[in-house]
């Protein structure tokens, strides 16, 4: 397991509670799974995505990632609708471990209100919130 | 490490790797090295794996009332176990059964070996070294066997995959002396030095094992008993000596796919605190030629001939990876009225296998279609109060998802477990 110095956070984009990033791009927002959940998944083997043009509200499931030992919900960093989901991830799943903020991203989405974006965690508070969890974990 | 759990000597050297740990059995455990389970899981298909297996117990019964004990506490007729032609056990050999209760449920599955004429060991579940210790003390009555619980005192090592002789070949005192007439469900050696038969089998720095052709993943390969100060250096040695192999260690979790995959139980998840009678592996039970009846009296019996509501336990497999979460509910099991039938006992995802046609193939089919790249398979174990039949199609649900799921009688097909030790030299 990647230790919390060993994590990829990139500035730029925002976390949510269950470790997807948000990035805002021009006016809609890309979503994946962060450094930190891929690491503990591994071996991603399946993900199910939404349909284009579904909507969901924030914090609602959007799809599903299997990995050889677990099956996890992916959840709305923000509201709105699915404007384009990354069809990549049906014949390789694995891009989500190999490349979680570029190849392995998961859906666009054209959100409802872009303040929603400011409730999510930055580089550094999602940073601090992990070592929190690892060390509850190690415990 | 907390919660007081229990290590083995290679815990720190899990550690050192970055290896994800978790609980299993009252011992902190590698669920995965930093290749992953896929990896590890296709690395035993493939070339070789190593897994710590140092949390099992072992149980030694000597004595010359160790047979009658046995027979009566092991679901094996002693007499008739051993091969096609029913032969009784004999120094060498290797038996798999299961302890039960006098409800005929399991108490712990294990492999009971003939160490010598008047020497047994069982070789049981993490943890479970007491309570079988316990279990068959209190079966003993005037029996002259002296019962001894290993727990904690020696380390085992698997070295699963095609390599496995190889590697053991560069390790071994006269290697080809050890690998002659050896074949699946045998071994030889002893982990004591003041035995008479640690001579038989000797590391080249002079530590005696038991080596075994035996093992949990339906592959080639070994388990090796040794004393417990020892584990780590046998480990090295394995993993210098397989390096030219691409020798990979495994964690829990690959260790858990590989097993589902050769349509093996896990105790106390497969089998357990129900009737051990009516599932894949009726092999275990000392039937009769002509499967009408037992060959033995035994604890568990009575029990398991005199069933009222009885209920089946059969292997299945999806048609794409995924998964129904054992874990997280309990996901049932429904028929194609779409009623309820039972529940699912394990689910993982078989990373080496995929379907072709109306075939399924595994990486080291010899015949695997051109190309063929497995995309893996959900497979595991359901138990259900209907009878169902291979190419049966049921539903799995749980909170998340329902999956198609195919009854069958085996899931992992072209294994290399009773593989000759010839053909794996050269391999």
């Amino acid at each position: 397991m990647k230790s919390i110095d060993e994590l990829n956070l990139p500035e730029g984009c925002r976390y949510a509670e269950d470790h997807e990033w948000a990035k805002l791009e021009g006016d809609k927002v890309r979503v994946g799974l962060d450094d930190y959940a891929q690491d503990q998944l591994q071996a991603i083997v399946y993900v199910e995505l939404p349909q284009v043009g579904d909507s969901f509200k924030k914090g609602e499931p959007f799809g599903v990632v299997e990995s050889v030992k677990a099956v996890v919900d992916c959840y709305m960093p923000v509201g709105g609708e699915i404007i384009a989901v990354n069809t990549a991830l049906v014949d390789s799943p694995q891009l989500v471990n190999e490349s979680p903020y570029d190849e392995g991203w998961m859906i666009d989405i054209k959100p409802t209100d872009l303040t929603e974006m400011d409730t999510l965690y930055t580089r550094e508070s999602i940073k601090e919130a992990t070592l929190k969890r690892m060390e509850e974990e190690d415990q | 490490m907390g919660d007081g759990l229990r290590t083995t000597k290679l815990y720190d050297w899990h550690v050192a790797q970055g290896a994800k740990m978790a609980a299993f059995g009252g011992y902190e455990m590698p669920l995965w090295y930093p290749a992953g389970p896929r990896e590890e899981h296709l690395a035993v298909l493939t070339k070789v794996g190593i897994f710590d297996t140092s949390h099992m117990a072992v149980v030694l019964f000597s004595g010359s009332g160790g047979f009658d004990l046995l027979q009566l506490c092991f679901t094996k007729d002693l007499q008739r176990c051993i091969g096609k032609s029913n032969a009784p056990m004999s120094q060498g050999k290797c038996s798999y059964g299961a302890f039960l209760n006098d409800r005929g449920e399991v108490i712990d599955d294990s492999i009971v070996c003939q160490i010598g004429p008047d020497l047994y060991m069982a070789v049981v579940n993490a943890g479970m070294g007491g309570p079988i210790s316990t279990h068959l003390t209190e079966h003993r009555g005037e029996g002259a066997v002296e019962i001894t619980d290993l727990t904690d005192q020696l380390g085992k090592v698997d070295v699963q995959g095609t390599r496995a002789a190889r590697i053991m070949l560069k390790l071994l005192v006269k290697p080809e002396q050890v690998f002659e007439g050896m074949p699946y469900f045998t071994f030889k050696g002893h982990f004591d030095a003041k035995s008479p038969y640690a001579d038989t089998v000797r590391l080249t720095d002079g530590t005696p094992i038991i080596l075994s052709r035996t093992g949990y993943t339906g592959e080639f390969g070994f388990e090796i008993f040794v004393a417990s100060d020892c584990t780590t250096r046998l480990w090295e040695m394995i993993l210098e000596a397989g390096k030219e192999f691409g020798t990979q260690p495994c964690g829990l979790a690959a260790r858990d796919s590989l097993r589902t995959g050769a349509t093996l139980p896990l105790s106390h998840q497969d089998i357990g605190s129900w009737p051990f009678v009516n599932n894949p592996w009726p092999f275990t039970l000392p039937y009769n030629a002509d499967q009408t009846g037992f060959t033995k009296d035994f604890i568990g019996r009575g029990a398991l001939e005199s069933l009222t509501s009885p209920e089946y336990t059969y292997a299945f497999v999806g048609y794409d990876v995924r998964k129904v979460a054992v874990d997280e509910g309990n996901p049932v099991v429904l028929d194609r009225g779409n009623q309820q039938i039972g529940i699912v006992l394990s689910c993982v995802s078989e990373m080496g296998i995929g379907r072709h046609g109306n075939r399924i193939y595994s990486i080291s089919s010899p015949d695997k279609p051109g190309g063929f790249v497995p995309r893996g398979l959900s497979c595991g174990f359901i138990k259900v109060k209907t009878k169902l039949g291979p190419g049966e199609v049921v539903l799995l649900r749980d909170a998340r998802r329902e999956i198609k799921a195919e009854i069958v009688r085996d899931i992992r097909p072209d294994r290399t477990v009773r593989s000759p030790m010839d053909l794996m030299l050269g391999s």
